[in-house]
């Protein structure tokens, strides 16, 4: 019998059933593609760092080179296992041109290397150590994704002629975040174009106890061995590799969260609404004493055959969409070899969706409960009062038209339902507001605030120190220029509080010239003072007034932190100071110019890059876009895609709860008719009931935006190293264009939803 | 005598193929200004199906009706719905009120309809029928917190407030117990007796001869009528007495 009255109820409510079920699908789908998503980069991952025997530390050098230091201390710290010092060959991307592109403008730092003998294998696309013949070269795996060159293409690198004969995967520099890419030739190719370029050293060591890199690495500073560059851990490398398919997974489980909640609010709609409809046969359910809980089980059967159907629905498609978005780890990583594994956390997943929908429903059954058996027989309808909402009569009325009211009055009057659709309204609102503003923010020109920039037009960066004064001459005798200033970066060491030494990059000159803002304090002025960027600060637990000891030459220097300020740029790891200093390397050099008249900006920009073809001259607002270009484009593509995925759920939502209202105020529909009311006045009841109820979602998303959104944004951003974090909203986008695209869809929908309602014959529906 | 309604040879059929069955089948009726009259039959008769085709809540399939001398078959949706807000005025067996409305809202919710700077004269309107049928008290009720009794009293105040040319009533009393139903009926004589024409559809003989014609339906015609005085509250019996012998004597 149970299966006679679900199955009826399904035939009845096919559109309903169909897009819970949907729902229930999408979510699920997502469920297991996150979890088979995760296992499969988590296993990717090992093998490729596996094969390729990842360095566990590695320290980036230019300039001279004690290698006898380096092999005395690798053979005096018992943790290390293997060390070697490999040679990178930098070379300028106008010289490389592969097939029929040249790199000259490309981003990275593109350089060429041997195949390594004891570890740090480059790797071919099936994992194995690439043995290069003369002639041979292989490109990141990069440029075969963008398409630049493919297998077979002329390669001319500074005039010589090369054959690409493949692709490698570099554990160490694969991931786009990874400045460097290697290139690899053979021992004699390389020796050959060896007095091209600039070499790099990569000193790498494997060891033999990984948890200890932390006493490693301060070992390896306070033995004040070559660090004139970046350091990166085994963890960092993983992170690395892992993080734009890392990104991935967590938007995947976002939206997922998502469409469950979306998933919840239909089945509560839908159930509260069925409740309504049966309530006089519950009542005689009840009455002719059949036990709570086997009423309960036809409801709970049918939600759990929907919920079930929906599962294996989206483990299939789950399955099918898989391939799409492995391609990019299988690419950059080789197959995983836990795939099976993948399949049953999937499952997994799938399952933890089916029994939180069957325990919501058991929990939204909890209704049945109150429902008297006497006042269902004699009523029909729950004789609960109409709470609220008392006083707003039609007789008090002047404010809205009848037709408006009645609609409003509809809203106040069962809140209850209404809550679903306005909750699904507010979470489409945040989801369209919150990415607007985070692109528009990180995209305004206020947001050099955060880059620890101050306000000028063009840099001049340069890792040459011997031509500095070559620069400066000429800026000096520019006279369109009306202020300039010269920063250097050097890396010192510093004391932590446990008395170790770290490396710091400091920023030496002229602070009060292009002044920054500050979020604590005020800029350093003095010889023995200091500011430090959020994330220093925070990690070596400073405030400002705190002292600081930087060891220069083996004295220690004692400074006083003067200010904070917030720098996404360089790890967000910098610091500013006056003090002037001969004794360490310079690791790089800025100019920063401002020009009297700002017409010239693009004249002197191409002028100087022409004359110091060493140095990288950039006007400063494409400098910003340039370091921020790739972040900026995907906030950009997330929150168009969160525009769009806001608007289909709102049609979505909003045709299924105007179905469903129609189907159940049928008999009030008839009444209204039959007084004389109009298609077109009912219609207009049921559009002023979803304004009404979005109008209130709009207003409550964007404050919600405006606060929790500016919250996890202002969370996101500062794990970039910003400090206090304000949105910069565009209102036209945000508080009026997004507003109407809304208010357009919901109107779209109402009017498709409600169509239904001039079909409703007044005879067939007012007898009850 | 001016007619307000006139129903001539009304088809109105229900299925399809061999299934299908003339719910009416060719009825004509008419109705004069200021009439009081009352269609009577078994259910499955036709009698509430002849009630939606005469007041335009339905269409029907063959014939014509005109109403108020306008052919309601010619015309259009919205002008139907504009008729029967403003000229017609209905009471239901089951009181067919908004449950989201109290009393007073439900019974000007049709006058209401773009003629809302009108609240006020609306509001006396509606609160002088309530004191004259006896609920003066209930207007800021909700629906659920008044008897049936009450309840149909406040459905016919909301059927006279746009003084309608005549009241419909498809068995208004058909809940009630027969005290309320008496009272119900005094307050149909008396609106008929301010010159209001009113049909009812009833299967209630006490009700019926109430009214001074009665049509009797069967199968989707009327097959017979019972003319009887204007009611004045005398000779109830008697009344009474004609109408069942002449439905003994057709068979319902």
């Amino acid at each position: 019998m149970y299966f006679r009255i679900i199955r009826n109820d399904i035939l009845k409510s096919k559109a309903i059933t169909l897009t819970t079920m949907i729902f229930v699908a999408a979510a699920s789908m997502l469920v297991s593609l996150a979890a088979i998503l995760v296992v499969n980069l988590s296993g990717a991952l090992d093998t490729l760092m596996t094969q390729a025997k990842t360095p566990h530390f590695m320290q980036m050098h230019s300039g001279d080179i004690d290698t006898a230091r380096l092999k005395s201390f690798a053979e005096q710290n018992n943790n290390v296992e293997e060390y070697q010092v490999v040679e990178f060959l930098g070379m300028d991307g106008t010289q490389i041109i592969l097939g029929d592109h040249s790199l000259s403008d490309s981003v990275q730092d593109n350089g060429f290397s041997i195949q390594n003998e004891k570890f740090d294998y480059l790797l071919d696309l099936n994992g194995n150590i690439i043995n290069v013949s003369d002639g041979e070269l292989y490109v990141p795996i990069t440029y075969m994704r963008d398409n630049t060159v493919s297998v077979g293409d002329k390669a001319v690198i500074n005039g010589k002629e090369f054959t690409v004969s493949g692709f490698l995967r570099d554990s160490t520099m694969n991931s786009s975040l990874s400045a460097s890419k290697r290139f690899l030739v053979s021992n004699k190719d390389f020796a050959e174009i060896k007095e091209l370029g600039s070499i790099e050293y990569l000193i790498e060591f494997k060891l033999k106890d990984f948890s200890a890199i932390g006493e490693f690495e301060t070992a390896y500073a306070s033995a004040g061995l070559e660090a004139n560059g970046p350091t990166v851990t085994y963890t960092l490398f993983k992170t690395m590799n892992a993080i734009s398919d890392g990104m991935l997974i967590a938007v995947i489980l976002l939206v997922c969260a998502l469409v469950v909640a979306i998933a919840f609010m239909s089945i509560r709609f839908t159930l509260l609404a069925k409740i309504e409809d049966d309530y006089r046969e519950i009542g005689v359910m009840k009455a002719i004493g059949l036990r709570l809980s086997d009423i309960k089980k036809i409801y709970l059967a049918k939600y759990a055959g929907i919920a079930a159907a929906g599962s294996i629905f989206g483990f299939i498609f789950s399955l099918m969409f898989q391939g799409m978005l492995l391609e990019n780890i299988r690419l950059y990583m080789g197959e995983s070899e836990n795939s099976s594994v993948a399949l049953v956390l999937g499952i997994i997943g799938i399952l933890l969706v089916f029994l939180a929908i069957v325990t919501y429903v058991n929990f939204v059954l909890k209704r049945f409960q109150k429902i008297s058996a006497a006042e269902a027989i004699r009523f029909g309808t729950s004789q609960e009062k109409i709470a609220g909402a008392k006083r707003f009569t039609l007789i008090r009325n002047r404010l809205f038209s009848t037709n408006i009211f009645l609609g409003i009055k509809d809203v106040l009057a069962r809140k209850r339902l209404y809550a679903t659709m306005l909750v699904v309204l507010v979470i489409s609102a945040f989801i369209m507001i919150v990415p607007q503003n985070l692109y528009n923010t990180i995209s305004s020109k206020s947001f050099i605030q955060y880059m620890g920039i101050g306000n000028y037009d063009l840099r001049i960066q340069t890792n040459i120190s011997d031509k500095t004064n070559e620069i400066v001459k000429t800026i000096d005798s520019d006279s369109a220029v009306s202020k300039y200033t010269v920063l250097t970066t050097k890396t010192f060491k510093v004391k932590t509080s446990n008395g170790s030494e770290e490396n710091i990059k400091v920023e030496l000159g002229d602070h009060a010239a292009f002044p920054i803002e500050y979020s604590e304090g005020r800029a350093p002025a003095r010889d023995d003072e200091i500011a430090l960027s959020v994330i220093n600060a925070g990690e070596m637990s400073k405030k400002v007034g705190d002292y600081l000891t930087l060891v220069i030459e083996g004295k220690e220097k004692y400074l006083t932190v003067t200010g904070i300020y917030s720098d996404v740029t360089n790890g967000g790891k910098t610091a500013k100071a006056v003090f002037t200093d001969n004794s360490a390397n310079v690791m790089w050099t800025i100019i920063c110019v401002e020009l009297s008249d700002k017409s010239l900006i693009d004249s002197r920009v191409s002028g100087y890059s022409d004359k110091f073809d060493f140095a990288k001259t950039s006007d400063i607002d494409e400098y910003v876009s340039q370091t921020l270009g790739s972040t900026i484009n995907s906030v950009e593509m997330a929150s168009y895609t969160a525009v769009a995925f806001a608007l289909v759920i709102t049609v979505l939502v909003t045709l299924l709860f105007m179905k469903m209202l129609v189907a159940k105020d049928r008999y009030s529909i008839a009444v209204m008719k039959a007084l004389g009311f109009t298609n077109s006045d009912i219609k207009a009841q049921y559009v002023s009931r979803s304004v009404f109820v979005l109008i209130v979602g709009i207003i409550l998303g964007t404050l919600l935006a405006n606060t929790l959104g500016e919250v996890l944004a202002g969370a996101l951003i500062s794990s970039f190293g910003a400090s206090k974090f304000n949105f910069t909203v565009n209102p036209f986008n945000a508080y009026l264009l997004s507003p109407l695209m809304m208010i357009f869809t919901v109107l779209i929908a109402t009017m498709i939803g409600t169509s239904s309602a001039g079909k409703i014959k007044i005879s067939e529906n007012i007898k009850e | 005598m001016k007619k307000i309604i006139i129903g001539d040879h009304i088809v109105k059929a229900f299925g399809e193929g061999d299934e299908q069955r003339n719910v009416l089948d060719g009825v004509s009726v008419e109705i004069n200004e200021g009439e009081f009259v009352s269609v009577m039959g078994s259910s499955g008769s036709g009698k509430s199906t002849l009630m939606f085709a005469l007041s335009g809540m339905d269409g029907f399939d063959g014939g014509k009706v005109v109403f108020d001398s306008r052919d309601l078959s010619a015309v259009g949706e919205n002008e139907l719905s504009d008729i029967r807000r403003t000229k017609m005025g209905f009471v239901f067996q089951q009181p067919t009120m908004l449950k989201n409305l109290n009393i007073l809202d439900n019974i000007i919710l049709p006058s209401m309809r773009g003629n809302r700077k009108n609240v006020v004269k609306i509001s006396e309107k509606a609160r002088a029928l309530m004191k004259r049928v006896g609920i003066a008290e209930l207007e800021k009720r909700d629906i659920i917190q008044v008897s049936g009794g009450q309840l149909q009293r406040a459905g016919i105040c909301r059927a006279l407030m746009n003084s309608p040319k005549i009241i419909f009533g498809d068995e208004p009393t058909g809940s009630l117990n027969s005290k309320s139903a008496q009272e119900i009926m005094d307050i149909f004589s008396e609106i008929n007796a301010d010159g209001t024409s009113v049909m009812l559809v009833t299967h209630d003989a006490k009700v019926a001869a109430r009214t001074e014609r009665i049509m009797f339906m069967r199968d989707g015609k009327i097959v017979s009528e019972l003319k009887l005085p204007k009611f004045d509250g005398m000779d109830m019996d008697g009344r009474l007495e004609k109408v069942t012998v002449k439905m003994l004597e057709i068979g319902i």
